[in-house]
């Protein structure tokens, strides 16, 4: 059976909403997207193996937490001042997955502009699965995981929100 | 012929200062990739890294494409990427396994330790071709320690044993971590790009001067972290250490001996969490100096010119420019202790790499440092900080100072201008 059209904006709107917290570094906001069971994880390639490889980032919801408080320290140098970013979230594909849950797809174009150091414009992109959960009646991700293009090359810096 | 300039290094680097321009000038770097990586020894990579015959990974050695093989006799070679016939780069895949390398511009094709197998058409060749003559060369010298590969690309010079001298005995710190004495990099590498020239990340990885500043976003978001000192007056008895040949060490043994609480450099994770790693370490080396280890925990210490011995975690550099630099990580996973291992996973998430908690600080403070360097004025950078308090630890026999002295990077100059100022 086809999904209601209404159902699908509504996925939609979540993911330009994920998208518009992350680009304006709005921590708290970001944050509370997540359910209790997060993983935020860009792997660097699609099948690793998280037991046996290493990622670019691996965090559960605690790790997501303190990557918060580290952000809103105030000496995240990294990030200090957040980057002026602006991606495109587009080629959607979505499919139910169980009662209240949802996989989810989608490609990614990022600009970020590097102000703490060098002002380079750097370019990321890849392709993004989320997995959405219905919590009393909204939307919550509980998993983010990024696929860069450029996932096992070398990279910039990624303390900014991806 | 146009007269080259040369550049007296003897003016650039002193006793408490080193000059701008090492980081900046193209001619630099060009005399550095000559002189440092291209006729002196230095990392490669880990045997565990090709493990079965055929594995091949690609490296490189300076500016130079290598292939680190394990050929059918089981030994590892270290190859140059480069086709005999017309230099075609053979090997464009990172890694994987193979039996053969076909050059896809003729057909040349060359067995996996590097012997020639074969060319479409040989009868053109003439009849003197000789193809064992013709196999894909062999970096001149190559040396594994406990499964360390360091190669050096002139066959004359200093020997292996004179390059690593006595800090042969950090890498052995490294093993001795592991019950079976042997570690394992199989979990990949995390590869960050710094703007920034490579002597800064030597530099910065044993600097114990900058832990309190410019990672202080991390002590205010875990406690764990905060926690440690990295200063001297506030009674933090780490020691800083020039091992010689421009091999240094941050060394927290004594910090952690004050305790005497194993896994401090481990996040304090409780020993009970660790039962099997705890006994099948005191199974290998005894209970005191199985203690011993996991009190002191793995080197924090540079194996010049390029391997950072980073704790649990192994680093290392290839250099791209004189502005820039690839810093490659992974975890330092220990042969027989799985418990241990899968905890090292998250921790290298943790602290290294460009999504990690503490990496992306140092590459902002080196980008941002090479972008200061561009200023013309002052024209020194000043490494005096613990000249006046350094001393030579009898127990030792090596020049030691405080957690924040920069008799490290003093060190690692010290040992560059023995290198840069050879004849050409």
């Amino acid at each position: 059976m086809a999904m209601p059209e209404s159902e699908i904006r509504e996925i939609e709107a979540f993911l330009f909403l994920e998208a518009r917290l992350a680009d304006e570094s709005s921590y708290d906001e970001w944050e509370a997207l997540w359910t209790e069971d997060a993983l935020y994880w860009v792997p660097r390639r699609p099948d690793l193996d998280p037991a046996r490889e290493v990622s670019h980032i691996y965090d559960n919801r605690q790790r997501i937490a303190t990557r918060m408080r580290q952000l809103k320290s105030g000496f995240r140098y990294s990030q200090t001042p957040a980057s002026p970013m602006r991606r495109v979230v587009s080629n959607i594909e979505i499919a139910p997955a169980g009662a209240d849950e949802y996989e989810v797809s989608a490609n990614f174009m990022l600009m970020e502009l590097a102000v703490q150091s060098t002002r380079n414009m750097n370019f990321w992109g890849g392709r993004v699965l989320y997995r959405l959960r219905r919590v009393d009646g909204q939307l919550r991700m509980v998993v983010k995981k990024i696929l860069l293009v450029d996932a096992d090359e070398p990279i910039a810096n990624l303390a900014f929100l991806i | 012929m146009g007269v080259q300039k040369s550049i007296a290094y003897e003016g650039l680097v002193r006793p408490d200062r080193v000059h701008g321009s090492l980081y900046t000038n193209p001619a630099v770097f060009s005399d550095e990739m000559d002189r440092i990586f291209h006729k002196g020894w230095s990392f490669v990579g880990h045997t565990s890294e090709v493990p079965d015959i055929g594995d091949f990974r690609r490296r490189q050695i300076g500016l130079q494409p290598v292939i680190i093989t394990r050929a059918p006799d089981n030994e590892v070679r270290v190859l140059f990427n480069r086709c005999t016939h017309r230099g075609n780069m053979i090997c464009a895949k990172e890694s994987g396994n193979t039996a053969t390398f076909v050059c896809p511009y003729h057909g040349w094709t060359f067995g996996v330790g590097g012997e020639m197998r074969g060319v479409p058409q040989q009868g053109g060749m003439g009849k003197d071709f000789d193809k064992s003559a013709m196999g894909l060369a062999n970096v001149p010298r190559l040396q594994i320690y406990r499964g360390f590969i360091f190669a050096c690309l002139a066959a004359e010079g200093p020997s292996f044993d004179s390059y690593l001298g006595k800090a042969r005995k950090l890498l052995d710190r490294a093993c001795d971590m592991s019950p079976d004495g042997e570690i394992d990099l199989s979990a990949g590498w995390l590869k960050h790009r710094f703007h920034a020239n490579w002597k800064m990340l030597p530099e910065n990885n044993t600097d114990g001067y900058h832990v309190n500043v410019a990672h202080a976003s991390l002590m205010r978001a875990v406690n764990a972290f905060s926690a440690q000192a990295f200063d001297e007056e506030k009674g933090d008895n780490s020691v800083t250490r020039d091992w010689g040949g421009g091999h240094t060490e941050l060394d927290f043994a004594a910090r952690y001996h004050q305790s005497g609480r194993p896994f401090q450099w481990f996040g304090g994770v409780p020993a009970a969490k660790m039962p099997d790693y705890v006994a099948r370490m005191e199974q290998t080396y005894g209970k005191d100096m199985a203690q011993k280890h996991m009190i002191e925990g793995p080197p924090h210490a540079i194996i010049f010119p390029n391997l950072f011995l980073a704790e649990l975690n192994i680093s290392f550099l290839i250099p791209v420019s004189a502005n820039e630099v690839i810093q490659y990580y992974t975890p330092m996973l220990l042969k027989g202790a799985p418990e241990v291992n899968a905890r090292a996973l998250r921790q290298t998430e943790g602290a290294m790499g460009p999504g990690s908690f503490l990496l992306p600080d140092d590459a902002c403070m080196a980008e941002r440092n090479q972008l200061g360097l561009a200023a013309q004025s002052p024209e020194w950078l000043d490494l005096r900080r613990g000249l006046e308090r350094e001393y030579t630890d009898p127990e030792t026999g090596l020049l030691s100072s405080a957690v924040s002295d920069e008799i490290t990077n003093r060190s690692f100059w010290k040992e560059y201008l023995q290198l840069m100022s050879q004849a050409a």
